[in-house]
């Protein structure tokens, strides 16, 4: 799974810890979803695209394989 | 409030814990091989509890919360492997005192050896699980 997180949280020149402050997640938790390495819940999912104002589907990219 | 409590009580534990296992230290006259065991894990479950603990209390000073959904997904991982060791180390303390010392170990070592294998699982796994991300 890719993410757009790094790419949306420079565009509102947001930190990592900005952003797990706005949600309420640790700053780990930030990094691994940007890395791809932590499949959020469909709750944080919504709460990170809400954050970056976008869409769950606009924000993770799935790779069908 | 809830988090600093929760700190404060795993800054009491940890002391505790320490302060038993030094007693434990000072009052015991012979060892053996295998006390090095029951020497390693305690002191390997301290550490990372004090570890935790600080990366905790770096979160509640940076305004983030100590716990959130990925953790805890991490502690019931880690939770679920400590288990398995608590089985499997209450199974094969006997075991093992029997292949090595030709007796049974008594139920109060057997206890220890649950507790410190199952702790010592829990701590590694969760450090693990928490550095790797899923």
């Amino acid at each position: 799974m890719k993410t757009r997180i790094k790419e949306l949280r420079a565009r509102y020149d947001l930190t990592q810890e900005d952003l797990a402050k706005k949600i309420g997640v640790r700053r780990e938790t930030i990094l691994f979803m940007e890395k791809g390495r932590y499949n959020p819940s469909l709750k944080l999912a919504y709460d990170v695209a809400k954050a970056l104002q976008t869409t769950i589907d606009e924000l993770f990219i799935f790779d069908d394989d | 409030m809830k988090e600093k409590h929760i700190i404060i009580m795993g800054i009491i534990i940890t002391l505790l814990v320490t302060m038993s296992f030094i007693f434990f230290i000072i009052a015991k006259k012979t060892y053996e091989p295998i006390d090095i065991l029951f020497f390693a894990l305690p002191v390997i479950i301290v550490i990372t509890s004090a570890y935790i603990i600080h990366d905790k209390m770096k979160n509640l000073k940076a305004g983030l919360p100590t716990k959130d959904e990925r953790l805890k997904n991490v502690a019931y991982k880690a939770g679920y492997y400590a288990f398995i060791a608590a089985i499997w180390s209450a199974l094969g303390s006997n075991f093992f005192s029997n292949l090595i010392y030709d007796h049974d170990l008594r139920g109060g070592l057997v206890v220890a050896a649950v507790v410190l294998t199952s702790g010592f699982v829990f701590m590694i796994s969760y450090l693990y699980f928490s550095r790797k991300g899923n």
